[in-house]
């Protein structure tokens, strides 16, 4: 996450739990909300609540539920906004297939990961087998 | 009875939880001729909390009506002394939980009467028990029996309600998914709104139903009213896509914004299987196409 020259400044943090199916759409509702407040325009916000979405839904289907923590950023410049999306779950096994694209255990389309990568300016993943998976986006206004 | 999942085991069990035993039923049937004597008070004191609160008042209208209640609310409080707690019983306290559900009386004045019901039963009817300690015993077993009631009451009311929610949830799931006619063998799909995976489902099922019932050659999908087009949502397309195929339409999709299209292609998802088109309008075109009509200007006369 080092694509700064200054050091960001975190104005906000909160945290919500994602333990049912609606818990993706208030997280990334949430994160709607506070893309416009921050002046995101409308390619960043759709950009920013679709990555919220596939990692909120990763998180409640793979990962047997967790939390998403948003967070208001600033560099002095630009706004950002950070989330990260956590569980105890199943962890990765095969994370760089995961992160291809079109590998799914859940027979589904298999693109969320490797989707929301290019939707967000930083994307970091860390994930153990049997300890649980966390996902850290971060996508900044323009100049 | 099925609703509430009530079996034999299901009995036993909950007789085990509210410790109602076979010597409790003895007991109780020891004391019926005391309870018979005492039968005509139990009831009017009961009917007079009833009467005495607008609440409950109103849903006893006439005399004759709550003549008819006093007379059920007898057989009632006699089976308490019949020593049977036996499916047929409970089949029997479904029925007045479900009766009261019906007249819209709450739990509370459900629990507030049972309340009174033990009052008097202590009043009238255990203190006429000679014995002390048989009356203790006693009043301990028609307390057993009378929760047990309750719990069963209770239940009636929570199924009544979840029944009446699903099918609330199932009516509104129709209305959200409205697949309209827009000429002969085109049909039209309006998406408004969050799609989760029951309402997929839904979704899915509904357009093929009435992609046969109308022998559609082509369905509009417009999801102008989706605010969030991910990949559970493309792959869902996606696959009404292929179904719908196999049964000989075709799908466009409409009402694609830009920012959709952009998010779309940045997730690498390939929607090439459909026909795609920004406006409803162009949507409406391309379809009427593909069933052999097109929209003309009228002839100048
Ligand atoms: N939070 C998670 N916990 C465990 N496994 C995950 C998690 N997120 C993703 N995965 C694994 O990575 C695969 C690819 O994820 P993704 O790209 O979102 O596609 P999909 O969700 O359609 O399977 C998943 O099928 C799953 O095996
Ligand atoms: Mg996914």
């Amino acid at each position: 996450m080092g694509s700064l020259a200054f050091e960001s400044q975190t104005l906000s943090s909160e945290t919500m739990a994602i333990d049912r199916e609606e818990d993706i759409v208030h997280v990334r509702k949430r994160a709607r909300m506070l893309a416009q407040a921050r002046g995101f325009d409308a390619f960043a916000c759709a950009a920013l609540t679709t990555a919220a979405s596939e990692l909120a839904r990763n998180v409640w289907v793979h990962g047997g539920g967790g939390q998403a923590t948003l967070e208001e950023l600033s560099d002095g410049n630009r706004f950002g906004i950070r989330m990260v999306f956590r569980d105890q779950g199943p962890g990765i096994a095969d994370l760089e297939r995961a992160l291809q694209g079109g590998y799914s255990t859940a027979r589904s389309l298999g693109l969320g990961l490797s989707g929301t990568r290019r939707l967000v300016e930083d994307f970091a993943i860390d994930t153990r087998p049997g300890e649980g998976t966390r996902v850290t986006i971060t996508k900044w206004t323009r100049f | 009875m099925a609703r509430l999942g009530f079996d034999e085991r299901e009995l036993q069990s909950r007789r085990a939880i509210f410790e109602l035993h076979d010597e409790d039923l003895q007991r109780l049937t020891a004391i019926r001729a005391i309870a018979e004597r005492h039968m005509a008070e139990v009831v009017d004191g009961f009917y007079a909390l009833l009467l005495g609160h607008p609440g409950t008042r109103r849903f006893l209208t006439d005399d004759a009506q709550v003549a008819r209640l006093k007379r059920t609310q007898s057989a009632y409080f006699l089976q308490l002394f019949d020593g049977r707690c036996d499916l047929p019983y409970v089949e029997n306290r479904i029925r007045v939980g479900a009766v009261h559900e019906r007249i819209g009386l709450a739990p509370k004045w459900y629990i507030a009467a049972y309340r009174r019901y033990l009052a008097l039963l202590l009043e009238r009817v255990v203190l006429d028990i000679p014995d002390r300690a048989e009356a203790l015993a006693a009043y301990q077993s028609l307390k057993k029996i009378v929760a047990f009631d309750m719990s069963i009451a209770i239940d009636t009311y929570i199924a009544a309600n979840l029944e009446s929610l699903g099918r609330h949830q199932a009516a509104i799931r129709e209305l959200s998914t409205p697949v309209i006619r827009v000429h002969e063998r085109l049909l039209l799909l309006p998406l408004v709104g969050a799609i989760d995976s029951q309402r997929a489902q839904q979704v899915m099922e509904m357009v093929l139903v009435r992609v046969i019932e109308e022998k559609a050659r082509a369905i509009i999908i417009d999801i102008a009213g989706v605010p969030v087009v991910d990949t559970k949502v493309a792959d869902h397309l996606l696959k009404t896509t292929a179904a719908v195929k196999l049964i000989g339409a075709q799908t466009i999709l409409t009402g694609i914004s830009a920012q959709v299209a952009r998010t779309i292609v940045q997730l690498g998802v390939d929607i090439s299987s459909m026909h795609t088109l920004a406006r409803l309008s162009e949507g409406i075109e391309l379809g009427l196409e593909l069933v052999g009509k097109r929209i003309a200007p009228k002839e100048p006369s």
